[in-house]
């Protein structure tokens, strides 16, 4: 009797177990969860090699670096070189600045789960980091970075689906920072300004999205991580 | 007495059924868990057109990385050589000097690229949006109406004029773009597109165009060299 009552019982458990696995079971035929896991699987693949490179350019431009160095100490000529070309690299980013400025600090709001408002307009788009960022250089920012990637004179944001990219490939997630040395004042009253921004100021009403900024007496802004190629600009005469 | 095998036999049946029990129980709770993980994580990733977006960046952000590289090396091949023969290849250093100055916008230069007209106002997100794509399809150097842009540029509006790093620039706009017009072309096409409901645009492939316009550097008054 208690064999055939535990026998039945096992088989309720294990049938209604089985049932909710069914049930539960997002898998369309196409076997949707391989086929995203292998996906998801190249891009963890391909950031890895994307380390391993920015890793190995470093390596490199401190070769580089250690042999225009040992070139200015030998010769007059190649030290006059050097000395000019250490200006540039701090104009172009590839020097890490410190001074006081501003934090901006960026982040999502809520999603209101409106069928009526597919706008998204509660997530941070890389339109509105390009216009705080525009808005820094116009209020006298000299250095500027988001999430420690530093904004150089070739920087693009790339917008691959939900994923803002900058700098060779390097991908920015929420919540974001915007660093700028300058005068915190002039940043901040440029932030400040009614008249800016204020299709971002006022989704950040709507939905909840975080936007807010401090002043600092010193921040650091690092150093652009990889180097320039051109290829097609030739420099004139 | 004769129950006593019988007893132990049906103790034992039960004893195996609950271990067969928990086993299934067992088995089922890890597999729920699983997948209930691994729909998370699929939630918490992305789409795959995002996904898929992002495999297409990568690739394209690691073949430049790889063509880093290979510049670099070159160049410190080139220091080193000369550092062994006992002198100093200053030429090498000078050839950096020169990108960094093309790419700081400091140097006029010339190249092959796009030409693009625009017959009316735009505003200063419309420019950004187009300069930002261009840039992503590998731009190297812009002027508009003779003015050198970067990306700290700052570029506004003012009513119907924008403004290019303080200075007033007005309709028609001559656009110039140096890069390779094969990868240009598709992004200026698509900016046009979103322009042309308003302001008529024209798209010139060049094989050499020449842009003289050049920024001096903003002097550093606040910032500091250093971390």
């Amino acid at each position: 009797m208690t064999v055939l009552a535990s026998v039945s019982l096992a088989t309720f458990l294990v049938t209604g177990l089985a049932a909710t696995q069914f049930r539960s079971q997002p898998l369309p035929p196409s076997n949707r969860l391989a086929r995203d896991e292998a996906l998801r699987k190249s891009v963890n693949q391909l950031e890895d090699q994307n380390r391993a490179l920015k890793a190995g350019v470093q390596t490199l431009q401190a070769g580089v670096k250690s042999g225009e160095e040992e070139s200015a100490r030998r010769s007059s000529a190649a030290q006059q070189v050097k000395a000019q070309l250490d200006d540039e690299k701090a104009i172009a980013g590839q020097a890490a600045l410190h001074g006081p400025g501003i934090t901006v600090l960026l982040h999502d709001g809520s999603d209101p789960n409106d069928p009526n408002d597919r706008s998204l307009g509660w997530t941070v788009h890389y339109q509105d980091m390009q216009d705080i960022v525009n808005l820094l250089w116009a209020s006298g920012a000299e250095a500027v970075a988001v999430n420690g990637q530093r904004i150089v004179p070739t920087t693009a944001f790339h917008y691959a689906g939900v994923n803002i990219l900058i700098n060779n490939g390097s991908r920015l997630s929420a919540p974001y920072t915007v660093t700028a040395v300058g005068d915190p004042s002039s940043l901040a009253n440029g932030l400040g300004n009614p008249d800016q921004l204020a299709e971002l100021k006022s989704r950040s009403r709507i939905y909840g999205l975080g936007l807010s900024w401090v002043r600092s007496t010193r921040l650091s802004i690092p150093a652009y991580d990889a180097t320039f190629l051109v290829k097609y600009a030739q420099p004139t005469g | 007495m004769p129950n006593q095998p019988a007893e132990r036999t049906a103790r034992t049946q039960r004893l195996i059924v609950v271990s067969l029990i928990g086993l299934a129980l067992g088995f089922l709770v890890v597999i729920q868990l699983r997948s209930q993980a691994a729909v998370a994580r699929t939630l918490a990733a992305q789409d795959d057109t995002s996904v898929a977006l992002l495999i297409n960046d990568l690739n394209k952000a690691n073949n430049q990385l790889i063509q880093q590289s290979a510049a670099l090396s070159q160049q410190e091949a080139q220091l080193r050589q000369a550092l062994t023969a006992g002198g100093a290849d200053s030429q090498a250093i000078e050839k950096e000097l020169t990108t960094l100055r093309a790419v700081n916008g400091e140097i006029p230069v010339h190249g092959p690229g796009l030409q693009i007209g625009i017959q009316g106002s735009i505003m200063d997100f419309e420019l950004e949006d187009a300069l930002n794509s261009l840039r992503n399809a590998g731009a190297e150097a812009f002027s508009l109406n003779g003015y050198r842009i970067i990306s700290n540029t700052p570029v506004a509006s003012r009513g119907q004029n924008l403004l290019i790093g303080g200075r007033t620039v007005s309709a028609p706009l001559v656009l110039l773009v140096i890069g390779d017009p094969e990868q240009l072309q598709p992004a200026a096409d698509l900016s046009a597109s979103s322009l042309q409901t308003r302001v008529q645009v024209s798209i010139e492939r060049k094989t050499d165009l020449a842009i003289s316009g050049v920024i001096s550097p903003r002097p550093l008054i606040y910032a500091q060299l250093g971390k």
